[in-house]
């Protein structure tokens, strides 16, 4: 695997705003990369740099090893997707996703027209080709304009929050199909979004982005699991964030709680004497069995139980622990459904996930 | 929300779209009924039936050369106004122009001035800087208030536009002239078909300008039927109109089935 798209060095700054301040990263070939951030970080012109509608106040950018940091938009290979789609309103359906092929000259005009058929059978849209854009759903019109960013085979497909006009049951069923497009066609795919689920849904690579720079960058997993700062830690699926004292024991590492508990951390590089902030998140957290064993590297400390949602496949539970309110997602709440009832609850010592990036 | 009107409008309501049609259309019934006179005079109401006065408004060649100047005139400024308005709306609504609320006033202000003071002011540049009245001044003139009605109809089409299809034409590959030749002025076409009709219609009814930049040789068509009017009333004063009111009729239906008029108006 080598890189495809190459971003260095590249800022921007509007007025005495900087929008991106020096983003540098690097996408393989047929990699599917996120862009997560709150609106405003900088994500969507960092993509609009990349399609050449943006011009950056330095740094540059390389796509199939060719600069292409000077070249306009119509001349860089790069599909984008718009979140309003940009159909064609006065075009068909087959001359919206034909429309790519015919400016670009390329094939002669049957073959242009049976390549933007294949590319509505690829995205399952049948039947439609003569209907207009106005003629169809929200949903189907998102297929045509995927259609339409896939049909001139880019060497980068940008698409800008794809999904965000649809509803919640269509946007899942769309991000599972998204997928399954990516692993047939192996198009390198840059994805803007602020949807945290969406990122870690899709991505091969989740770049996380804040104030116009890049906070963290890994795989869905790692970035979830391993953020390293409240932010990313909240950002990308919310969670608790401790406020502990970290001291060290014979061989390991422990944390004083606010009202004095102690509990066991495990073995992290990151971990430093002092006040230092943790993530547990929300599912991590399970009831415990009345004076059970809760298993060898678990913590287990007393709980109050404030008040309960029950939100059908899962419990949430507002908890008072350790002199700290917390927030815990079970799969099955206490069965007590008056209010402050006292649970036990543990987690395992490596849930509770040092924050380095903030003291 | 939409709440229900209390009952005692309805018959208050209902008076005033019956005088708003009374005097809408009355006017037009009389001037249609009085076509179809025998008489030699132009009387209300017609004496006999006879289509005699069409007869003679297709063979005098007054009327025939006023209308054919009235034709070219308005088919000029439709195709003057059209262009130099639909270049002003792309202009105005998609980039950032220094000064562009001033500059969009300037294109709308004939739609507020008066056309009589516009029309004396027409006359006396052109009779200073050039031979007097003309055809040319005629067009000027008339594409001067026209324009206003084709910046705003094609304004409105932009406006309704998504303004990602510029750039999602750029990302396809698509050069300047395709830009706007098949991406862009599509979009306009609703509000540029609306612009040239509202242009055509004012610029053969108009007769304030025209009154003033008449030449010897350039008489329109209205003051053809002015003129006549005020010299020898005859009937075929009323056929001309009825002529002119059928052709708005037959443009209105042809905008109607193109575009729908709800939608551009």
């Amino acid at each position: 695997m080598d890189t495809h798209l190459a971003i260095s060095g590249v800022g921007k700054t509007f007025g005495t705003h900087t929008v991106l301040a020096g983003i540098d990263l690097s996408v393989e070939k047929g990699e599917f990369v996120t862009l997560l951030g709150p609106s405003g970080c900088g994500k969507s012109t960092l993509l609009r740099i990349v399609a050449g509608l943006e011009t950056p106040d330095a740094g540059a950018l390389s796509i199939a090893a060719r600069d292409v940091s000077r070249l306009p938009p119509e001349a860089r290979n790069v599909a984008l997707m718009f979140q309003s789609y940009a159909l064609l309103p006065h075009m068909s359906v087959l001359e919206n996703v034909r429309f790519p092929l015919r400016m670009q000259n390329r094939y002669p005009k049957p073959e242009q027209i049976e390549r933007a058929a294949a590319a509505l059978d690829l995205v399952q849209l049948v039947d439609l080709n003569d209907r207009f854009p106005r003629q169809l759903s929200g949903g189907q019109q998102q297929r045509v304009a995927l259609a339409r960013a896939i049909v001139a085979e880019p060497d980068v497909l940008l698409l800008d929050e794809p999904l965000s006009n649809l509803d919640a049951k269509l946007r899942e069923a769309m991000q599972l199909e998204l997928k399954s497009l990516h692993r047939q066609l192996g198009l390198t795919t840059v994805l803007v979004t602020h949807d945290q689920t969406e990122a870690l849904a899709l991505a091969d690579t989740v770049v996380l982005m804040n104030d116009g720079r890049i906070v963290r960058q890994g795989s869905p997993r790692d970035v979830y699991a391993r953020p390293d700062s409240v932010f990313a830690a909240d950002f990308i699926g919310g969670a608790n964030v401790l406020d502990l004292v970290v001291t060290r024991t014979g061989g390991g590492w422990q944390a004083r709680m606010p009202d004095g508990t102690i509990v066991a951390l495990a073995p992290d590089p990151r971990l430093g004497e002092g006040p230092m902030k943790f993530m547990l998140r929300k599912e991590a957290i399970r009831l415990a069995p009345e004076g059970g064993d809760v298993g060898g590297d678990a913590v287990a400390i007393d709980a109050i139980v404030e008040t309960q949602n029950y939100l059908g496949g899962s419990t949430r539970l507002a908890l008072r622990a350790g002199g700290l309110s917390l927030i815990a997602l079970v799969e099955t709440g206490p069965d007590a459904e008056a209010a402050d009832a006292a649970v036990r609850i543990a987690w395992n010592a490596a849930d509770l996930v040092p924050l380095p990036g903030d003291v | 929300m939409v709440g229900a009107a209390p009952r005692w409008m309805a018959p208050v309501a209902l008076a005033f779209v019956a005088a708003i049609a009374f005097f809408m259309l009355v006017p037009l019934a009389v001037v249609v009924a009085s076509s179809l006179s025998s008489s030699e005079f132009l009387v209300f109401p017609p004496r006999g039936f006879s289509l005699r006065w069409y007869g003679a408004v297709l063979q005098s060649d007054a009327y025939l050369a006023a209308a054919w100047t009235s034709i070219r005139l308005a088919v000029l400024t439709v195709v003057i106004s059209l262009t130099l308005g639909t270049m002003a709306a792309i202009a105005l609504t998609r980039f950032a122009i220094p000064g562009r609320e001033a500059i969009a006033s300037l294109f709308l202000s004939p739609l507020i001035l008066p056309s009589l003071i516009f029309a004396i002011g027409l006359l006396m540049v052109f009779s200073i800087y050039g031979d007097g009245p003309s055809f040319t001044g005629l067009v000027i003139g008339h594409v001067v208030i026209t324009i206003p009605y084709v910046v705003r109809t094609v304004s409105a089409s932009l406006v309704d536009m998504d303004p990602n299809l510029d750039e999602a034409a750029r990302m396809m590959g698509a050069n300047w002239w395709q830009r706007y030749g098949l991406v862009i002025l599509p979009q306009c076409r609703a509000g540029m078909a609306a612009g040239a009709f509202f242009a055509f219609n004012i610029s053969f009814d108009d007769a304030v300008v025209a009154l003033f930049m008449r030449a010897p040789s350039v008489e329109t068509l209205p003051m053809r039927i002015y003129s006549t009017l005020e010299f020898s009333p005859n009937p075929s004063v009323a056929a001309v109109s009825t002529i002119m009111i059928g052709l708005t009729i037959v443009l209105v239906i042809a905008l109607d089935r193109a575009f729908g008029l709800g939608k551009i108006m």
